[in-house]
């Protein structure tokens, strides 16, 4: 059975090869490609573990298996790739890099597939390596000054990571004494380094993730990509993080209390940044992307009570499976909607109030309105907050229902980007193959988070039907996000608000660092040096001029950055979080 | 017949045959040449494949010569042997046909060949010497042989550059011949056996010992291309690709870090020479080595002087490994001997395909080679993430064993050298690609269909890299296989540790 996993997984991989040589096979394996995870998908929906196999000859010893945690995974990542997948060929039809696209879709989801599969540590180093670096072309696919920026800052944090890990897998194996899952957390725990090899592991993975600060490459690559990649990084790849850190650290072993709290407020400030920023831009998959980074803070906070209170993992986890699940599945639909969208924006009246329909269900999903999976992922994560420590309970119940009302705020903002294209953004057809697939995956949204408790016999209660206090739960962060952007509008449009919002570019912390760099290095070349800092002043100059190589058109369209209502929207929900925040520090 | 004798015999005499059958053949009889060529390197092959798979059945294989009074010439066969010779015997059938499609129509190709096979009985007396005056012997056989392919050409830059190369071999020739003269009036002839034969010497010529293993590793040090000692290794970028393939991947570094390895093991032993306090000065020595090579590699903007630096760096994980001692260690620097050997000789005939189709020598001349020649490149990229250390190809292995091996022999500092070598050969080695696959292509290349035949370049030319790169692809993918690089590098320090 394993082997059948395995075959599953290199699939997408193999009919990548046969993408390569021209000529007949060449259109036999573009029209197979975008049902390539099928196999996979198959696998995840048996609803059954597949024992954890060795194959000495693989690696360093590869142990291939699908657990619980594995198949949740793979279900959503599955039907992602396969929506992103059958997308793309419409999405790219008169593209010519059609071919160079799907060779590295492809490879990209046998990284996917394959890390979620994974069952020691050097194959999982492996496929998360693969993923990484054949999502690169993806990345700068359109070749623009902006995407080459995009691919830039990837490349360079992604590697960062890939090291990180390096040094933390070799470490904990160290102390562990084995290359298989269990040892190897086992061994992030027993170190005699733990706090340095949880560390390595965290901010490894967290780039993946985009977990603040080292996020700053996400809501650059994110959005410059064709729009079915950016779907499955923003929806399934970003989880590859998420998967790392529930793979490595000891969650549910040993309580490692001080990164616990670091990861719990990382994720909560992760959470009203993302929202924050977010509100600020101006293209609708970039304001998605901050999304992104805002959900993956809300996720932390399974993570962190794996990390700070053992015996609560199990619960911890079933709310981090359901709320991976919720998200990977909503962004996705919302990444589609809106390739979707820009389509219909030259279409007919039916086709627009459809898309508006289907973006507006897949938004009111991620802030989390009643009956959407949001509310179900929601409740399920209210639910173990309470088993965090100390004054995090507390903290997390006001503060969770605060950062939906974020969510309904960029939600709110992302619909005005998303269903009214300035005239540049609106382009191609709506052709079936656009938004089928993108029907299928709001489908999916709609059912698949409910049956994953029963499914996959998860540690938590499928949730009761609504009744009254539980909408009301549910429904009043929604009611609070929409009552603030209708406030920003009218006080934008009387002009009350005198307060200018600052600007934030895409890349937010990145775009300081690099005008610091900037000055440095002309600083450096500028300034004259003794003889033997030369050579290493020299290298430091070449190689920002390497990284720097001139990008002014992206740079004037950041510029360009109108002042809206979401600004002042925004700066409304900073002042209400810190009002709230001062009631509960008074209470 | 007495093969346990015969075969080790055969090994470097095979290549002894070829090299001068092929001095006698005239420059015109291409083809006469080029059956010798490769029937001497296919030979060697088989040779080799007989002998591994006899070893694993347990047979040894050992010829003793009298040379001198009291003095005999070894030829022994172990599995760290067998490891560089199958390593040398693989590779050099690849440059052999990548030379005949390189060197078409130039002139002393009778020359050229003549001394690529005397350069292989070298290096595979080095690697099956059974002792250490044998090793001299094959060591300083190898510089000699190897000088009029670095100045194969003849050009001014070539003579300076096969100067550079004499005056820093020779230097580290003599020295090496100094401490085994000294070595041997201390301890009569030295036997490579494990552990060393140096007994209740390492107690009461400590001193003596010290400065024996400085003369030693300085003068293998040379040809490892240990910083300070590393200087002709870019200058010898003159010489043409298969020979910077070769003395780059295989025969000349490979050589002297092999030897660290046999003095280190098997003339001091590894817990005599920890007592002696030498391992430590030469592991930090590696890791110096290894930072200035990457960061000088960082900067070159000639391709072959970029990857000559990246050689200087990625050798002294060999040494380092060694150095650090401990089994785990040691596995990941003597499999490095061979996956390094395989990725940069990849490399190395990557760029001999770009140079040689397009005339590109220099990164800033990169932009859009990859899509002229994908598949070049594409090799080139698997070779570059096999440097990098990325799984699956075969770097990942050895710097995951040297980074184990290191934390197992409470060295941690050579965690943060090895992360620091990783991010540096990422930021040399992937503009490169990207420059190469994400540019635009320049236009006066022309398509690929214009430049006629049926491949990106010629298929001489073409193969051989793109068989090193599988090679280094199925090292790292299959490296759970006993006869993968992995499993033969086990093999050879459970004969130096124990099972």
């Amino acid at each position: 059975m394993s082997g059948l996993l395995l075959a599953a997984v290199l699939l997408p991989a193999a009919v990548a090869l046969l993408l390569i040589p021209r000529g007949g096979v060449r259109v036999l394996a573009l029209a197979l490609a975008p049902w390539t995870p099928l196999p996979a998908l198959a696998l995840a929906l048996r609803g059954a573990e597949i024992e954890v196999t060795p194959f000495p000859w693989l690696l360093l010893g590869a142990r291939i298996g699908l657990d619980l945690t594995g198949q949740v995974f793979l279900l959503f990542t599955a039907l992602l790739w396969t929506a992103a997948g059958v997308y793309a060929r419409a999405y790219l039809r008169d593209d010519p890099g059609v071919v160079r696209f799907f060779i590295f879709h492809l490879l990209t989801l046998t990284g996917n597939l394959g890390l979620l599969v994974a069952h020691d540590v050097a194959t999982f180093y492996l496929f998360f390596a693969f993923m990484t670096f054949a999502a690169y072309p993806l990345v700068v696919y359109a070749g623009d000054s902006a995407a080459r920026r995009a691919g830039r800052v990837y490349l360079i944090l992604a590697v960062l990571g890939e090291t990180m890990l390096l040094a933390g897998f070799l470490l904990a194996v160290q102390a562990g004494g084995g290359l298989d899952l269990e040892s190897v957390a086992a061994g992030v725990a027993a170190s005699p380094r733990q706090g340095l090899v949880a560390g390595l592991i965290l901010g490894g993975f967290g780039v993946k993730a985009g977990a603040l600060p080292l996020h700053v490459w996400l809501p650059l690559a994110h959005p410059v990509a064709p729009t079915p990649a950016s779907a499955v990084l923003s929806g399934s790849m970003i989880k590859a993080g998420l998967l790392g850190w529930i793979r490595f650290l000891p969650l549910g072993e040993a309580a490692l209390p001080g990164w616990g709290a670091v990861v719990l407020a990382l994720g909560l400030v992760a959470a009203f940044f993302g929202v924050l920023i977010g509100v600020l831009q101006d293209d609708a998959k970039t304001a998605l992307a901050y999304s992104s980074i805002s959900q993956m803070g809300i996720l932390n906070v399974g993570i962190g009570i794996g990390l700070t209170n053992p015996e609560g993992w199990s619960s911890a986890l079933a709310a981090t499976l359901a709320y991976a699940t919720h998200h990977g599945l909503a962004k996705g639909a919302l990444f589609l909607g809106v390739g979707v969208a820009a389509a219909a924006a030259t279409a007919g009246r039916t086709a627009r109030l459809a898309t508006a329909a289907g973006l507006g269900f897949a938004a009111l999903a991620v802030a989390g309105a009643p009956l959407t999976s949001g509310s179900v992922a929601k409740g399920y994560l209210k639910e173990v907050a309470a088993l965090s420590p100390g004054a995090w309970p507390v903290l997390l119940d006001w503060l969770l229902p605060l950062t939906a009302v974020g969510t309904t705020l960029l939600m709110a903002r992302f619909l005005s980007l998303a269903l009214w294209p300035d005239a540049a953004r609106a382009h191609g057809h709506l052709t079936r193959g656009l938004w089928a697939p993108w029907a299928a995956l709001l489908v999916a949204l709609a059912v698949v988070v409910w049956a994953l408790p029963t499914a996959y016999e998860l540690e938590v209660e499928p949730p009761a039907l609504p009744y009254p206090g539980a909408v009301w739960v549910s429904i009043w962060p929604i009611v609070a996000g929409l009552l603030l952007a209708w406030l920003a509008l009218v006080l934008r449009r009387r002009r009350a608000v005198g307060l200018v919002p600052p600007r934030v570019a895409a890349g937010d912390l990145l775009v300081p660092l690099e005008r610091t760099a900037g000055r440095a290095s002309r600083l450096l070349r500028t300034t004259q040096f003794p003889p033997p800092l030369t050579p290493v002043v020299d290298l430091a100059t070449r190689w920002y001029g390497l990284y720097a190589e001139a990008d002014h058109e992206s740079r004037t369209r950041r510029a360009e950055h109108r002042l809206g209502l979401w600004p002042t929207a925004g700066l409304l929900l900073v002042v209400l979080a810190l009002a709230l925040l001062a009631a509960l520090a008074a209470g | 017949v007495n093969w346990e004798f015969w075969l080790p015999l055969l090994l470097p005499a095979s290549s002894l045959v070829t090299g001068v059958l092929i001095f006698l053949v005239r420059e015109e009889q291409f083809r006469l040449r080029t059956t010798l060529n490769l029937l001497g390197a296919s030979v060697k092959i088989v040779l080799v494949a007989v002998i591994v798979w006899e070893s694993a059945q347990g047979r040894n294989f050992e010829a003793r010569l009298d040379f001198l009074p009291g003095l005999d010439l070894v030829l022994r066969v172990d599995f760290l042997a067998l490891l560089f010779a199958s390593l040398s015997a693989i590779l050099w059938l690849l440059t052999t046909v990548y030379a005949i499609g390189y060197l078409e129509d130039s002139p002393n190709r009778s020359r050229f060949f003549g001394f690529f096979s005397l350069c292989v009985t070298a290096t595979m007396g080095i690697a099956i010497a059974g002792n250490l005056v044998t090793f001299v012997i094959f060591y300083e056989m190898l510089t000699v042989v190897t000088y009029p392919l670095v100045v194969h050409r003849g050009t001014g830059e070539a003579l300076k550059a096969g100067r550079t190369y004499l005056l820093y071999t020779v230097f580290g020739g003599v020295l090496l011949l100094l401490g085994a003269v000294w070595l041997h009036a201390l301890a009569g002839p030295q036997e490579f056996v494990v552990g060393g034969s140096l007994g209740e010497l390492v107690e009461t010529r400590r001193t003596e010992l010290i400065l024996v293993f400085g003369l030693l590793v300085t003068g293998l040090g040379v040809k490892a291309a240990i910083v300070p000692l590393h200087g002709w290794l870019p200058q010898s970028m003159v010489a043409p690709a298969p020979v910077s393939a070769l003395l780059h991947a295989v025969a000349v570094v490979k050589a002297g870090a092999y030897g660290i390895v046999r003095v280190i093991y098997f003339v001091y032993g590894a817990e005599e020479a920890a007592g002696l306090g030498v391992l430590g000065p030469l592991a930090v020595m590696a890791a110096v080595t290894i930072v200035y090579g990457s960061l000088r590699a960082l900067t070159q903007d000639d391709l072959k002087k970029r990857l000559a630096y990246s050689t200087v760096s990625q050798l002294s994980y060999i040494t380092l490994g060694v150095a650090v001692a401990g089994s785990l260690a040691t596995v990941g620097g003597i499999v490095h001997l061979m996956h390094q050997g395989i990725l940069k000789i990849t490399l190395f005939l990557c760029v001999g395909v770009i140079t040689e189709t397009l005339g590109v020598r220099r990164l800033s001349e990169m932009d859009g080679v990859g899509r002229r020649l994908p598949v070049t490149m594409g090799m080139f990229a698997l070779g570059a993430f096999g440097m990098i250390g990325v799984p699956p190809m075969a770097g990942f292995v050895s710097k995951w064993y040297l980074g184990i091996g290191a934390l197992a022999a409470g060295e941690g500092w050579v965690l943060l050298v090895l992360a620091t070598s990783s991010l540096l050969n990422a930021a040399y080695f992937l503009p490169i690609v990207h420059v190469a696959f994400f540019r635009p292509t320049r236009e006066e290349w022309g398509s690929r269909q214009e430049g006629g035949g049926r491949f990106e370049a010629r298929a001489l030319l073409l193969f051989p890299p793109v068989a090193t790169a599988m090679l280094a692809l199925a090292a790292g993918l299959f490296a759970g296989v006993w006869f993968s690089p992995l499993g033969l590098a086990m093999t050879a320090v459970a004969e130096i540790y124990g099972p």
